[in-house]
């Protein structure tokens, strides 16, 4: 209901409620007093057409319309026959009045219910309001600007996963008929700014289903019980909304390992795990709903949360690859005008490492650049030049120089490069010169493991000693193709 | 006191009260932001529905003991009027909107009422519960006017005061408005004691005046 149409219902109810209050009390005007002789004479010429009597008042309802009256008086029987004679009716006792004795009770109350309601609605609309405390803080986000797979760059492997549930939310029957049973929770663990918001959000655009987004820490309050609450309610509130994706951001927040930690001081947390837990079983097999979490700490989730039926898809969000940056880069760049000069691809290779929301960040302050120059040269249109984009990377590729960062650039490259589908052949000098060449096999956090087919001897080298790291002719890019000449994927320490 | 016939006369006229009140604020908030202030508007004032405008206690409860009321005061901020308006104008014009638009409604149920009678030829044709309801938005409306012009604060005809002041007399202007709710006070409890005629004069005058419109139409 539109706010208007409110308004002008509120008012047109006061002013039908002002008339209904008149014609009440204009009902209730005082009768006329007339003498008992009267009374006895209308009698006599029959144009009474019903009496009340109460101790000695008599009211007289007279034919035609014309005015009732009261009169006082002793009414014998003689008198009652007469008028029951004539067809009139006599009645005994005082009128009563059942609608308007109820109004009047009804009222006034009516009255304290509102002024009650309307002090709760005050209390309520702070923030802090009492009333408030359990409701979960799921925002509903739209759909109108609905986001698909085709505005998310990479995570190929993902949105392959994530395609399975697409269908199961728009044809449940499909899937429910083969005896399947879909997992439900799915998550998505990978470095920040990775795009796992995107994806969960492209996976909601994609089914058109609600889309309920919440951050775990907003469960967590100081009181114990209420992060459970919210739980409750938002699984309530999206069950009576399906199909629905429930976006559980930063699931770590709540979902770290129980009884871990220092101290007995986690109730609240662990509640609101456990509750997470069992609203996660507690669904039917045939709701269509999903819940979607994301964490970069998938390390150090509890257990229970990866259990079947809980979130038993893991799927990780890697930080993008060479083509899925350069993906990224024409999704970022569409609705910008770019000067015939920028290569995409090129500048792909200088994003390495980025994450989609430092590429969009880049291409951003590229425009913004172009714009200060068009003003400056009073030009109308701001075309993105070469210049532009090379200027807004320079910040990025100046914090890409430390060697801290380098690590993990190159660590996730190579990791990027070995894991998904073929392999990778690396050479890496380490900081006394040193030279390993050999397939990649693993790499993690802090260590590589390299496989030297020649001489069919694995190495395993930390990371720290590392100092740079090329990817060979023979490396097997994540959609299969090979790394033409030297190095494509070359990281060099800035300290080199 | 609580009678039946106690209740639905309060009733009667807490409608038209709460009625002319809104558009009291509201004319408030329109002309604020008219002038280039949202800060009604934000606080989501800038509507006729009564909840909008509606005090717990000057809306809901006084005017059910006593003929009496108040509703929740509009928030302007005097920093946000456009600069061709100026600061001293801004809130003139903001002050005067809300007597002026009581003058309106009174003005357009006047209009109602006379026209009516002219097209029925009597006002006795009229039903007696809309010469009611226009009657008491007549007398309510120019009542609501001439009190809020009493240059009291907090009252708007104070700060249409506050505006005009020339400077050599803030101080002593100052010095008063300090006083003013009481001075409020003492003004609404000489009214009530016998005063009232000072209040019933406009409201007389205007009576007056429609009837003999009414008679002038209906002749």
């Amino acid at each position: 209901m539109s706010k208007r149409l409110k308004t002008i219902l509120i008012w047109v109810g006061l002013i039908a409620v002002f008339f209904v209050f008149f014609s009440l009390q204009h009902g209730r005007e005082p009768l006329g007093f007339e003498s008992f002789e009267t009374f006895l004479k209308n009698v006599d010429e029959d144009l009474v057409t019903s009496i009340r009597v109460h101790n000695n008042e008599i009211t007289v309802h007279l034919v035609d319309e014309m005015p009732s009256y009261k009169t006082l008086g002793a009414v014998t029987d003689e008198i009652t026959q007469l008028v029951s004679d004539n067809g009139g009716i006599v009645e005994w006792g005082e009128e009563s009045h059942p609608f308007r004795t109820w109004l009047i009770i009804a009222l006034p109350v009516l009255f304290v219910l509102l002024f009650i309601w309307y002090f709760a609605k005050r209390v309520n609309s702070t923030q802090s309001g009492i009333f408030s405390l359990g409701k979960s803080r799921a925002r509903l986000v739209s759909n109108d600007s609905a986001i698909t797979f085709d505005d998310v760059a990479g995570c190929d492997e993902a949105k392959e996963q994530l395609g399975d549930m697409i269908d199961f939310l728009v044809q449940p029957k499909r899937w429910t008929k083969a005896g399947a049973r879909l997992p439900r929770g799915i998550l998505l663990d990978g470095p920040p700014g990775c795009g796992k918001t995107l994806l969960a959000r492209a996976v909601a655009g994609e089914t058109k289903a609600k889309f309920y987004t919440v951050s775990a820490s907003e469960f967590v309050e100081l009181f114990v019980g209420v992060g459970a609450a919210r739980v409750r309610d938002m699984f309530e509130i999206a069950a009576k909304n399906t199909p629905a994706v429930i976006f559980i951001d930063e699931l770590d927040a709540v979902g770290r390992r129980r009884g871990s930690g220092i101290g007995a001081g986690h109730d609240e947390r662990e509640q609101t795990l456990n509750q997470i837990l069992v609203s996660l079983d507690g669904f039917e097999r045939t709701d269509t709903l999903v819940v979607i979490a994301a964490t970069n700490r998938s390390d150090i989730l509890d257990p229970a949360l990866m259990r079947p039926g809980r979130f038993d898809r893991h799927i990780t969000v890697p930080p993008l690859s060479r083509e899925a940056r350069c993906h990224a880069l024409e999704i970022h760049t569409r609705n910008k005008s770019l000067a015939d000069e920028v290569s995409l691809q090129n500048l792909a290779e200088l994003t390495d490492g980025m994450t989609g929301a430092q590429i969009e960040s880049v291409t951003n302050e590229a425009s913004l650049l172009a714009v200060r120059r068009a003003r400056q040269a009073n030009d109308t249109s701001a075309i993105i030049r070469r210049e532009d984009l090379l200027k807004a990377l320079e910040p990025v590729l100046a914090a890409g120089q430390s060697f801290d960062q380098l690590d993990t650039v190159l660590i996730d490259s190579m990791a990027q490069l070995a894991r998904p589908k073929g392999r990778a052949v690396a050479r890496i000098t380490l900081e006394n010169s040193s030279e390993i060449v050999g397939e990649v096999v693993w790499a993690d956090g802090t260590f590589i493991k390299i496989h030297n087919p020649t001489d069919a001897t694995d190495v395993i080298v930390a990371k720290q000693r590392i100092h740079s790291i090329e990817a060979l002719p023979g490396t097997e890019m994540a959609d299969g193709g090979h790394v033409p000449g030297q190095s494509t994927a070359r990281e060099t320490s800035g300290l080199a | 006191m609580l009678t039946e016939n106690w209740f639905l006369e309060r009733i009667l006229f807490w409608i038209p009260l709460l009625l002319s009140l809104t558009v009291h604020e509201w004319a408030h908030a329109w002309s604020a932001y008219r002038l280039g202030d949202p800060t009604a508007e934000r606080e989501g004032r800038l509507t006729l529905n009564p909840l909008a405008h509606m005090d717990p206690i000057g809306t809901l409860l006084v005017p059910l003991l006593a003929p009496f009321g108040w509703a929740k005061p509009v928030p302007i901020n005097i920093g946000l009027f456009h600069s061709k308006v100026g600061m001293r104008t801004g809130v003139m014009l903001v002050a005067a909107a809300g007597p002026v638009s009581n003058i309106c409604i009174a003005l357009l149920s006047i209009a109602i009422l006379v026209g009516w009678a002219f097209l029925c030829g009597s006002v006795e044709l009229i039903p007696v519960s809309v010469y009611s309801l226009l009657n008491t938005a007549i007398w309510l409306n120019v009542l609501l006017a001439v009190f809020n012009m009493i240059p009291i604060p907090p009252l708007d005809g104070s700060r249409i005061v506050d505006a005009l002041m020339p400077d050599r007399l803030r101080g002593i202007w100052d010095a008063f408005r300090g006083l003013g709710p009481i001075a409020l006070a003492a003004v609404v409890v000489g009214l009530a004691l016998g005063g009232s005629q000072w209040l019933w004069w406009p409201i007389q005058t205007v009576q007056l005046a429609v009837e003999e419109l009414l008679q002038l139409v209906t002749r």
